[in-house]
């Protein structure tokens, strides 16, 4: 039996998170293979149906990364996210999937290293949890 | 602009060079991307951005029709625009673009080449099925404001200004400091050239002041940015600098004149300066600067908010008449205050806590002693004499106070009293051994020489009238009748002969009149009234003095000092009784009956006590004396018609006075009950502002209810002094007599206690400079003002400030008095700092050997790790002028020598040359604990020599710590205003490193010198010339286009529930009642999606961000 390889898909705030992911990369920091990056201009603009439809399309982890408190480029978007993505780890439970398997974490622009740890931590966090499975499909 | 049904959709991978190609299969990557649905083309190609990649995308486009295109190759923040520009070269719309960031995302940050194509192969597909969901977007051209903002005075925020200014644009220069100049202004020389900084930053700092162009703000904050780019709007906050700009000379006069020291933040803690300052000779502006930390807490506690603190500077200076001037501004009885006061100004003292409060009281009590004792007295100006005439009944410190202040302004005043003596309680209730009498009528006397008529015996309600006030021409009446009765006990007996009414009898003692005492007197009360009743019944002759109350000694209403002269003077006290009955025989009392009380206050502290009946005492007594409160004689107020709360007081506004009759005003304690004298004295002075405003028709309450909020300083290090003591006339002393107990101090007594004084509120208000301003340029009144701006561009120059060395602990700053930081030595070597540019130490002989220790905070993990590139430099700079200067040795200690700019290692060759010597290794320690002991009372510097790979342990008698860069106070609020982003260090994000090292990811702001990184003012000026030219560039154009990726609401979907409305953070977002649907401001919407994210019905969404984009993304990442 192969190793169980998963999916993850990271949601990044174009001005904090993907700028550090573009600074891991300027400075070759590498990480696990298994994350997907989809670029959005705020978490606040993060809706719960995103989330939902990665995890029921087989996602077995959502990252979602934005910009540090005080620091969001449209004022408080990051704390709308922050309990939007609180409200969607319950919605998460009752698909059957763990609510760890949802993580939200302010990384800065400069923060290269920090980017690289958090994806290095989050696909360890996800391979000890195994595979996602819903007990309750739906399609979005 | 073709419109397209079916989308087809050209793929390009890019293998920019050997950085995508080695580690991903390109090939593979095309292979896949042609299996995919709508892709008509997918090719490779070495370097996509250059001249021939574009060609080939627009050739595709041209030839094969393509109407969307996928760019798979670096980071969209890189090349995006680039791509979009070949699209629209094409006559494609930009948004048709989609870019896979396989670079940033997969080659470079992936160990494994089949992983790395996989993760390719997934961005692409995803980036594929975006596209087919883009649809063209437009973006508008709007005009731009043709003005510049640039934070911050330093010379990166000047050199941006000039130029921005030089090319025609509207210059609006911030400075948080009350001068411009920055850092650079605090410098002697710079490296390598060594020229004056001063020689070389002042012209720019004039032209800044005489630029027409350049509007220059200083002692002023940035508080709001919004808008966007080309169109800001900016909120400045102008701190009161409390000297009119416009008016102010720079003379110089105020600083004379001005009473406090502050230490000096300009010359880095090594010298004071006044509290009125201008920080060097030269600034820009010449306009000086009052530094206020806000109302001195005595001030504040004060009721009639004596500028206390100033009274006490003046006297520290020498000033005692202008003192005591200063003081009569606000009271007019310092002599009586001084002496009988509850002085809340020493309970709230910062002193309190290290050495007990300034003896304020005291204090001003000797001004006034001085003053009524010599040979003339001083009596407030009064204003030219006007007509009104305004009536004061009742000559007590309310209705005196008032006349006082009324007759300032020029009323004519009359006061009426009932008794044959004027001062009211003052008078006749407070006995001669607190209060002499002379002291009283000298206040008095002072009063009726500004023009107050006092006319005693005069009742009111039978002699004088209401009615016969006004025919007689009176503008206005205050009433102050006081509290002249005595609160009665309401138990049997009290009618015998020999009970006597506290208050009556003081009186009766005070107008020369004193009642027959038995030998044996007890006085009922625990109150401060009732302690003066048994010390004057004492002094009487009264051959036993018991006082009983219903408190415990601790409860006792009674200040501690006066129960300490009970006790000095042998009244015996009875605590925790109250009055049963009275004993008497033939109508005479010869006893008082006393019950056990067992509590006095109720849970919530309310005066209601319980008794024991079973546990009596009985007190035999000749006379009894019941002191046990006050209360208000209003026999007038029927007939006068003027209304009476249910407690018994007159009835009055609380703010303005004014009773139910308008020219009517009512205050002291006739309205609020028993309180002191100054709170009579502010009482007394609301009245007259109220009086003097109902005369003139001004509104009576506009502006009153002043809040009185105080600052206290950091006192953790300052060293406890006690507080004076004051001499005492010693108890056996006083027997039959009513000399005064307290007996004052001397003048080399008041100067002790003056110079505890901590200065809290910086400024003292002492109005000294006031006086001393010809021109008229100081105003203690000014407030903040408020500006609105509308703004093109922003330049953030912010700056840095020097790291603070005493976390450092092992290099001893703080501990050591000849341990500098770099700034304070520039300070030490420049012309205009404290020693007058000679390197001296404290002592102020020069140093025979200095040490200069590098990387202090910086490159240090503990600290900060990164290079500060300036303390090489300085450093070496410092050991040339100490060479030049002084015949001192110079060990300079480093890790290693960075010296990289022009001419930079020339000046360390020089230096070596000049004989410094150079020691590579960290300090270890600077300790005053010498090996010889013939180097005692020097600083000895331990460090180990990396070269030789030895220890030493040099004795030195100066050490200067180069201190690194640290981002200037106040930087995070800065980045939290304008949005642009800080590194871990605090240092603000430019948008690329190498590329767009001015420019940040907000457009339109800039950024020039340190606030970026630390650099030398080659660079800073560099920088700045780089941002201006941006910021020129941006705004010459005269438009931008507006962003297209905004959010929109679809009409037929929204249900009008106004979610979107309450989440946008721009207010960008209308309620159109009339469809009932929520509409976006396109002008004001930023993009940020918050509104799409919580619409329930998916009618927001943002352009460029569609859940069908997105979730189309999400479905191919996850095939």
């Amino acid at each position: 039996m192969t190793a169980f390889e998963p999916k993850i898909i990271a949601l990044v705030c174009n001005w904090c998170a993907y700028t550090a992911a573009d600074l891991a990369g300027t400075s070759r920091l590498s990480y696990p293979a298994h994350i997907r990056m989809i670029r959005m201009m705020c978490t606040g603009m993060i809706d719960s149906k995103y989330i939902l439809k990665a995890f029921l399309d087989g996602a077995d982890g959502v990252f979602v990364g934005g910009c540090h408190p005080g620091d969001c480029h449209y004022i408080d978007g990051n704390l709308k996210a922050k309990k939007r993505i609180l409200g969607t780890g319950k919605i998460l439970e009752q698909f059957g999937f763990e609510p760890e398997r949802l993580r939200l974490r302010w990384i800065g622009a400069s923060e290269g290293p920090e980017f690289q740890q958090n994806m290095t931590d989050f696909v360890t966090a996800i391979k000890t949890l195994g595979p996602g499975q819903t007990n309750n499909r739906m399609v979005l | 602009m073709l419109q397209h049904d079916k989308p087809k959709i050209g793929v390009y991978i890019c293998h920019c060079g050997m950085n995508i190609a080695p580690k991903v299969d390109v090939e593979e990557v095309v292979r896949y991307s042609q299996t995919l649905d709508h892709v008509a083309v997918a090719r490779d190609y070495e370097f996509m951005c250059s001249n021939p990649g574009q060609e080939l995308i627009v050739n595709d486009i041209k030839t094969y029709g393509l109407n969307r295109i996928v760019e798979a190759s670096c980071s969209p923040r890189m090349h995006e625009a680039t791509f979009q520009k070949a699209c629209e070269q094409a006559g494609l719309n930009p948004y048709y673009l989609q870019m896979a960031n396989i670079r940033e995302q997969s080659s470079w940050v992936t160990l494994d080449t089949i992983e790395a194509t996989a993760k390719a192969k997934d961005l692409v597909a995803a980036a594929v099925m975006r596209v087919v969901w883009h649809a063209p977007l437009e973006t508008r051209e709007v005009a731009v404001k043709k003005s510049v903002l640039i934070i911050g005075g330093g010379i990166a925020g000047m050199q941006a200004a000039l130029t921005t200014a030089e090319a025609g644009f509207d210059v609006h220069l911030v400075e948080r400091e009350p001068s411009i100049g920055g850092q650079m202004a605090k410098l002697d020389k710079t490296f390598p050239t060594l020229d004056c900084a001063a020689c070389i930053s002042t012209p720019k700092t004039v032209s800044i002041g005489q630029h027409p162009n350049i509007t220059l703000y200083t002692y002023s904050e940035v508080t709001h940015v919004s808008g966007f780019v080309g169109n800001y709007e900016v909120t400045l906050r102008r701190k009161p600098r409390y000297v009119i700009e416009d008016k102010c000379t720079g003379c110089g006069d105020c600083t004379e004149v001005c009473p406090i020291g502050m230490v000096s933040t300009f010359d880095e803690g090594l010298s004071e300066r006044k509290a009125v300052y201008r920080s060097f000779p030269q600034a820009v502006p010449a306009t000086f600067c009052i530094d206020k930390k806000g109302t001195a807490p005595c001030k504040a506690a004060c009721p009639a908010h004596v500028a206390v603190q100033g009274f006490i500077a003046l006297i520290r200076a020498g000033k005692n008449r202008q003192a005591l001037e200063l003081f009569k501004q606000e009271h007019p009885f310092p002599g009586v205050c001084g002496r009988i006061c509850h002085h809340p100004c020493e309970s709230i003292c910062s002193r309190g806590d290290t050495g007990g409060p300034l003896a304020i009281r005291s204090l001003h009590r000797f001004l006034a002693d001085e003053d009524l004792y010599g040979e003339s007295q001083y009596v407030p100006a009064v204003e030219e004499k006007r007509e009104e005439k305004v009536a004061v009944v009742g000559a007590g410190p309310a209705g005196l106070t008032c006349a006082y202040f009324l007759a300032q302004k020029g009323y004519q005043a009359t006061v009426f009293e009932k008794l044959p003596v004027a001062g009211g309680m003052m008078a006749v209730g407070i006995p001669e051994y607190r209060l002499p009498k002379d002291i009283l009528e000298i206040e008095i006397e002072t009063i009726e020489k500004m023009g107050v008529t006092i006319k005693t015996g005069v009742t009111f309600g039978t002699d004088i009238t209401l009615n016969g006030m006004k025919n007689d021409g009176f503008k206005a009446a205050f009433l102050a009748t006081g509290l002249h009765g005595s609160r009665k006990l309401g138990v049997e007996g009290e009618d015998l002969q020999g009970v006597l009414p506290g208050v009556a009898f003081l009186k009766d003692v005070a107008l020369g009149k004193p009642p027959a005492l038995g030998p044996k007197v007890v006085v009922v009360g625990g109150g401060n009234v009732a302690v003066d009743v048994a010390l004057t019944a004492k002094r009487l002759g009264a051959e036993a003095v018991t006082m009983v109350c219903l408190e415990s000694r601790e409860e006792m209403p009674a200040w501690e000092n006066e129960i300490e002269e009970l006790l000095e003077e042998k009244v015996e006290i009875i605590n925790c009784f109250g009055p049963n009955r009275f004993a008497g025989t033939g109508g005479i009392v010869s006893g008082i009956e006393f019950k056990r009380c067992t509590c006095v206050f109720d849970a919530d502290g309310c005066f209601s006590p319980e008794y024991d009946p079973t546990e009596l005492q009985v007190l035999p007594a000749d006379t009894v004396i019941v002191a046990i409160g006050q209360t208000a004689v209003l026999d007038f107020a029927p007939a006068e018609d003027i209304p009476v709360e249910p407690h018994g007081g007159i009835e009055a506004d609380p703010v303005t006075l004014q009773t139910s009759i308008p020219w009517v005003f009512a205050g002291g304690d006739a309205v609020y009950g028993p309180k002191s004298v100054v709170e009579a004295v502010a009482c007394g002075k609301e009245a007259a502002e109220s009086i003097h405003r109902f005369i003139n028709d001004i509104d009576l309450t506009e502006g009153r209810s002043t809040e009185w909020t105080f600052s206290k300083p950091e006192i953790t290090a300052v060293p406890p002094i006690a507080r004076t003591a004051m001499k005492r006339l010693e108890p056996e002393k006083r027997e039959g007599n009513f000399n005064e107990i307290l007996l004052g101090f001397s003048q080399d007594q008041i100067a002790g206690e003056a110079g505890r004084c901590l200065n809290c509120g910086g400024c003292s208000e002492c109005m000294q400079c006031v006086k001393a301003c010809e021109v008229m340029a100081v105003d203690h009144d000014m407030q903040e003002e408020v500006l609105n701006l509308e703004i093109g561009a922003l330049i953030i120059a912010t700056g840095y400030k020097p790291f603070d060395p005493t976390p450092l602990e092992q290099y001893g700053y703080g501990r050591f008095t000849e341990v500098y930081t770099s700034m304070q030595f520039e300070r030490l070597n420049n012309a205009t700092g404290p020693t007058g540019g000679k390197i001296v130490m404290k002592n102020g002989r020069p140093p025979r050997r200095v040490a200069i220790i590098h990387c202090v905070g910086s490159r240090d993990l503990r600290h900060r790790k990164y290079c500060s590139r300036v303390c090489c430099m300085y450093s070496m700079k410092f050991a040339h002028l100490i060479r030049e200067k002084t015949d001192a040795e110079v060990w300079e200690f480093y890790i290693d020598i960075r010296a990289p700019g022009k001419l930079y290692e020339e000046f360390y060759n020089r230096v070596q040359e000049e004989g410094v010597h150079f020691v590579r290794g960290k300090v270890a320690e600077v300790t005053d604990i010498p090996e010889d002991p013939a180097d005692k009372g020097r600083l000895i510097v331990v460090a180990e020599n990396t070269l030789t790979r030895r220890t030493l342990r040099m004795p030195v008698d100066m050490v200067i710590l180069s201190v690194g860069l640290e981002p200037a106070e106040g930087s995070e609020e800065i980045g939290r205003i304008t949005g642009v982003s800080r590194d871990q260090d605090g240092w603000f994000n430019e948008l690329h490193a190498k590329l767009a090292p001015v420019s940040t990811p907000v457009r339109g702001i800039f950024l020039a010198g340190c606030c970026q990184g630390p650099k030398d003012i080659p660079d800073t000026v560099a920088q700045s010339l780089g941002a201006a030219g941006e910021a020129i560039a941006l705004l010459s154009k005269g438009t931008v286009r507006t962003r297209a990726a905004i959010s929109y609401i679809d009409p037929d979907l929204c249900a009008g529930c106004q979610s979107c409305i309450q989440i946008c953070a721009y207010s960008a977002i209308h309620f159109d009642a009339a469809q009932s649907i929520s509409k976006v401001n396109e002008a004001l919407c930023q993009g940020c999606g918050s509104c799409s994210a919580v619409c329930p019905s998916s009618a927001a969404g943002v352009r460029h961000f569609t859940n069908r984009q997105v979730m189309g993304e999400i479905e191919a990442l996850l095939w």
